[in-house]
């Protein structure tokens, strides 16, 4: 080892070189803006496609939009839809989804049965704090996916926007079904959009 | 095959051949070009055809092109003709057949999500097929839905149009209940006149509907075609034993459907006389009980007088207590067991296996009792087998075929269809003999209407003016020269102006009838619940056998006397030994060598032969206190017989009472335990139907509740009691009935018979048959005029459709009295009057209506309920050969309250 190589190891040892050398990025980091984002205190925007959590929706007048035709369920890679299907009791010829079930922990956000429902009734939104001691709460039910759907329902209806399946309220009229009416009963004149 | 059948058992159609796609195909002159096609194996889209009927060319998709002409031709409306040139494929077919979905399209809506259809819909497969995505000019009907009738909805928007619905009704079910008509720009299909559907409700119209636009009422919205589990089952209503498909959800049918579909349209024609693959009302829409809410679920034990709910265990060990107490105490001979012809093959064998080689008792009997047993009998006694000798090949094929005392559209509808496919297609002669106006009798060539009860003298008529016309076939009554004469002289007494006074049919009419049944080549005597549920019942079979031994139709291919059986397995019940008299395989009981064998396969010792009690003898010694325990499967003694029997008291007389149903019966309620046992599609197994084909059943779902298959519940009885039975399944039971009765499961192919009369002709006949052609009846009294039949309605089946709330819907009971409209204003009666109905063995006062099908000087009650208590109203006549007794039947007179 030459004379100036000790004389330089000599150096950096008596000064803590090397301890120096390693918080330069400590120091550095200090006049930084922080990378660790403080959550929950604080959230971060998410963007319009996100899939969240899945709800279900309601038309403006508040009607279920669902008419429990059971596309979801087929278009589930990971089985985790659930539908049951009957006639309306108050509104004869009208189908609807009596019960319908969507198992979260099985969920993998694929987002096809969105895609595949054909009156955009389903939609992913921009929730996802969820999680819970209690594995079963997180089997939605009916309710609590109508509940999702109607307090996320701005993001739900961003979701359908950003993915192209709705174009806006007035455009959205017409997903809905016209059910014929019973010959029992008086016709009724057909849907404003359809005639 | 579409087009009628070029080729008949009396026809050979000529060989033609033509090219098709440049192959030299050979057909049958006469049939239609798509059927040579589809015969070489291509399939041309079609979907207003089906082959059960002839084509209707409606739906323009299967297009080929015939060299010689511009455009493409409809294949299915072409014959074919020897030389054609055809090309079936090609893009300008597939341009054109794209055209014509594209032409249905404009006009359906695409409700495909909310409709019963989507996932089995020939349009929208069409649709994707041919890549149809764009429709320049689509147009809505805005049809309103016509949910009038009580069963199906017919949504006239998404019709195509194709009359699928319309000439299955027509061509094959001859009930021809639907039409076209144009309604609001539209050609719709309605109900015959525009009114609320009211027809026999086969559903074979939603069955072939190939698009969603006939839906059913009862699983309405409730299903995906993707989401249901299909099992191929057989049908536990009737002994036709059709094939169906039960859909199941979890533990709920949904819906269940039948091998008839618009899915399966390619067929050889001449295939349908095996059976067209429809089901009737009772399969397709009478399934709602197996899954409904008065099911039992669990065991139940008489505590303190009432039943209460039990654990298995808890009850299976006091059943065997309690059978082993009675045994030890009155012997094996107080123990008796009845068993309902709606079990299956290895139950009813588990059955009488349990009672003789367990228990000890040979008293022993099924629901095969009320009926079937007198033609089992009649035709071994006579002929040497023990069922029916033709099949349903034979019905549609016959040329004569003389339905007697048989509503057979009602008891067994697609039996029915047979015969109405020898009206149609064959061109068969029917002669029909009831003292009702039945659904057979407006369809066939002879309908003749008898006074009521007069069947046996009908057959006596028969049979004496075959003799007086000569129609006697010389061959079949040379080997038997005796017994002709024997006949001769028996039926020397018989005058038929005598008997036409009697029955109301003309002399020319016996005559005539006797001729059509003597002069086909291949004639069917087909007897029913008029003749073997009646009394003389077994007399009246051995006179048809004769009637048939005279003119040449025994043992003849394609000839022979049938009957129907009312059970899906009462043949079965019978093969299975389920009757005093009887072994398995229907080998006599007192049969040493027959005894032998299976006291060794059982290892266990038979009981003796003198311990035998039928039905009858059982209610008799539970009266009488001999038959101290009682077990009961399926079966409901109380509500089936008249109250003149004492049926309640003999079972209150007994120390065990055990009924083991699915349903808590009336005789339930009177038990002191009750075993909730599965239906049919809870259970694997096999039925017996009515031709002697042995036919699957397919466990559909999970039992419901904690009940159990009764094969089940019988093992662990027959262990509990000391014996040391190893059946795991169904299938273990089967295997030990294939080593005893080998060739039994005959995969729905059972063996030909041949009827084997010279025995009992050259050696007992003389002796017996004197008696059988009594003097006519002697004239009843006139205080009683009308005749009371009790009998079974086209949408209910004994007791069990009534636990079906959908056949309930489409014919509840309406507690009246059907007569005839003539008799109700000679009486003064109108629709409702309350009347005061008298028999010999009380009176009970009900409400008349009206009822086309009811002759005059009869009224009708069905035998499914009892509310009134109609069936209290009857006698019970035993018959003293078979035991079998009648309560069908009775005189009543009727008064106006």
């Amino acid at each position: 080892m030459s004379v100036g190589a000790l004389t330089k190891k000599i150096l950096q040892a008596a000064l803590f070189y090397e301890i120096w050398d390693a918080m330069k990025v400590t120091f550095r980091h200090m006049f930084h803006r922080p990378i660790t984002f403080q959550y929950p205190r604080e959230q971060r925007a998410i963007p319009d496609t996100h899939r969240g959590a899945l709800g279900l929706l309601r038309y403006d007048d508040g009607r279920e939009r669902c008419v429990g035709c059971d596309l979801c369920e087929a278009a589930c890679p990971s089985h985790c839809i659930k539908v049951i299907s009957e006639e309306d009791k108050e509104r004869p010829l009208q189908r609807y989804a009596s019960e319908f079930y969507i198992d979260v922990t099985k969920c993998v956000f694929c987002g096809y049965c969105v895609e595949a429902c054909p009156v955009n009734a389903l939609a992913m939104t921009k929730m996802y704090e969820y999680s819970t001691h209690d594995k079963r709460t997180l089997l939605f039910d009916k309710k609590r996916l109508y509940d999702i759907g109607e307090r996320h329902l701005d993001d739900a209806k961003k979701y359908l926007y950003a993915h192209n399946q709705e174009q806006n309220v007035e455009a959205s009229r017409e997903y809905r079904y016209y059910f014929p009416q019973s010959v029992q009963k008086s016709t009724q004149p057909p849907p404003k959009h359809l005639s | 095959m579409g087009l009628k059948p070029a080729t008949n058992p009396d026809v050979e159609a000529a060989t033609i051949e033509l090219s098709i796609d440049g192959k030299t195909v050979t057909a049958k002159d006469g049939v239609s070009l798509y059927d040579v096609i589809s015969s070489t194996g291509k399939i041309i889209p079609a979907m207003c055809y089906h082959y059960t009927f002839d084509p209707f060319g409606s739906c323009g998709m299967c297009l080929v092109m015939q060299e010689g002409k511009k455009a493409p031709v409809r294949s299915c409306t072409a014959k074919a003709a020897a030389g054609m040139i055809i090309r079936t494929e090609g893009d300008d077919l597939f341009q054109a057949r794209k055209k014509a979905v594209e032409k249905h399209l404009s006009v359906h809506p695409l409700d495909c999500p909310v409709c019963d259809a989507d996932g089995h819909c020939e349009l929208q497969d069409m649709a994707f097929h041919h890549g149809v995505t764009n429709l320049p000019n689509a147009k809505q009907k805005f049809i309103p839905e016509d949910t009038r009738s009580p069963v199906l909805d017919f949504n006239m928007n998404r019709c195509i149009a194709c009359a699928e619905c319309i000439n299955v009704c027509k061509d094959v079910l001859m009930i021809d209940a639907l039409q076209f008509m144009k309604k609001g720009g539209f050609n719709q299909v309605v109900p015959k006149g525009d009114v609320a559907l009211d027809c026999e409700f086969c559903g074979d119209c939603l069955a072939v509907c190939p698009v969603g636009a006939i839906t059913n009422k009862f699983s309405k919205y409730l299903y995906k075609p993707w989401q249901m589990k299909k099992t191929t089952t057989t049908c536990n209503y009737c002994g036709d034993g059709c094939q169906l498909y039960v859909e199941t959800k979890d533990t709920e049918v949904v819906r269940v459907t039948s091998p008839l579909s618009w899915k399966n349209k390619w067929g050889d024609r001449a295939e349908t006389s095996k059976g067209h693959g429809g089901i009737c009302v009772r399969g397709r829409f009478g399934f709602e009980y197996i899954d409904g809410r008065t099911r039992l679920t669990q065991p139940l034990v008489r505590k303190d007088g009432q039943l209460a709910a039990t654990s298995w265990l808890e009850t299976m060990h006091h059943v065997v207590d309690r059978f082993a107490a009675v045994k030890q105490q009155y012997g094996a001979g107080a123990i008796a067991g009845l068993i309902t012809a709606r079990c299956t093959n290895e139950e009813l064998y588990l059955f009488q296996k349990l009672m003789r080689s367990v228990f000890g008792s040979n008293a022993v009997d099924s629901s095969a009792r009320y009926g079937h047993l007198n033609f089992v009998h009649a035709s071994r006694h006579a002929v040497g087998i023990g069922r029916t000798p033709n099949d349903w090949e034979d019905f549609t094929k016959a040329k004569a075929v003389l339905l007697i005392g048989s509503n057979i559209t009602e008891t067994n509808p697609l039996t029915a269809v047979r015969v109405k496919e020898a009206i149609r297609v064959y061109k068969a002669q029917v002669v029909t003999l009831d003292s009702a106006v039945t659904n057979m009798a407006k369809l066939a060539s002879h309908p003749f209407l008898i006074k009521p009860g007069t069947e046996g003298l009908v057959i006596d008529g028969l049979v004496k003016a075959t003799l007086a016309q000569d129609l006697v076939d010389e061959e079949a009554v040379k080997k038997h020269p005796k017994a002709f004469e024997a006949l001769k002289a028996a039926v020397a007494g018989v005058s038929l102006e005598q008997l036409a006074a009697q029955t109301g049919l003309a002399v020319g009419s016996f005559k005539e009838i006797a001729a059509i049944f003597a002069e086909a080549p291949r004639s069917i005597i087909l007897c029913a619940e008029g003749i073997v549920r009646r009394a003389d019942g077994y007399q009246n079979v051995l006179k048809l056998i004769d009637l048939a031994w005279i003119t040449g139709k025994l043992g003849k291919p394609g000839c022979g006397v049938n009957t129907l059986t009312e059970e899906p397995n009462e043949q079965g019940a019978v093969d299975m030994g389920v009757a005093p008299e009887f072994l398995p395989g229907q080998a006599r009981f007192d049969d040493a060598a027959a005894r032998e064998r299976f006291a060794k396969a059982w290892d266990a010792p038979l009981p003796a032969a003198g311990t035998s009690a039928h039905l009858m003898d059982i209610l008799t010694r539970c009266r009488n206190g001999q038959i101290k325990a009682l077990y009961v499967i399926g079966e409901n003694p109380l509500a089936t017989l008249p109250v003149s029997l004492n049926v309640k008291a003999a079972l209150e007389q007994l120390e065990l009472l055990v009924v083991q149903d699915p349903f808590l019966t009336d005789t339930g309620r009177l038990a002191h335990v009750v075993l909730p046992a599965c239906t049919y599609a809870e259970k694997d197994g096999t039925f017996t139907n009515l031709e002697g084909r042995v036919l699957r059943v397919r466990q559909a779902m999970d039992p419901i509740g904690e009940s159990l298959p009764d094969w089940h519940i019988m093992t662990s009885l027959a262990n509990g009691m000391g014996a040391n039975w190893e059946y795991q399944s169904a299938n273990d039971i089967q295997a030990e009935i294939m080593k005893l009765l080998p060739g039994y499961y005959n995969l729905g192919q059972p063996r030909k018979v041949t009827p084997a009369p010279d025995q009992y002709l050259s050696n007992g006949y003389s002796a017996e048959v004197g008696a059988r052609y009594r003097a006519a009846q002697a004239n009843r009294d006139g205080r009683r005029p009308l005749a009371l039949v009790m009998g079974q309605v086209l949408m209910h089946s004994g007791k069990m459709s009534t636990e079906a709330s959908g056949l309930i819907t489409i014919a509840p009971n309406t507690g009246k009295l059907r007569m005839n409209a003539k008799d109700m204003e000679t009486l003064g009666l109108q629709e409702g009057t309350k009347v005061r109905l008298s028999s010999d063995q009380g009176s009970l006062e009900i409400g008349v209506q009206a009822d086309l099908s009811v002759a005059p000087g009869a009224c009708f009650f069905p035998e499914h309920f009892n509310e009134p208590p109609v069936k209290d109203l009857m006698a019970v006549a035993v018959d003293t050969t078979t035991g079998v007794p009648s309560f069908k039947q009775t005189w009543v007179s009727i008064e106006k309250v």
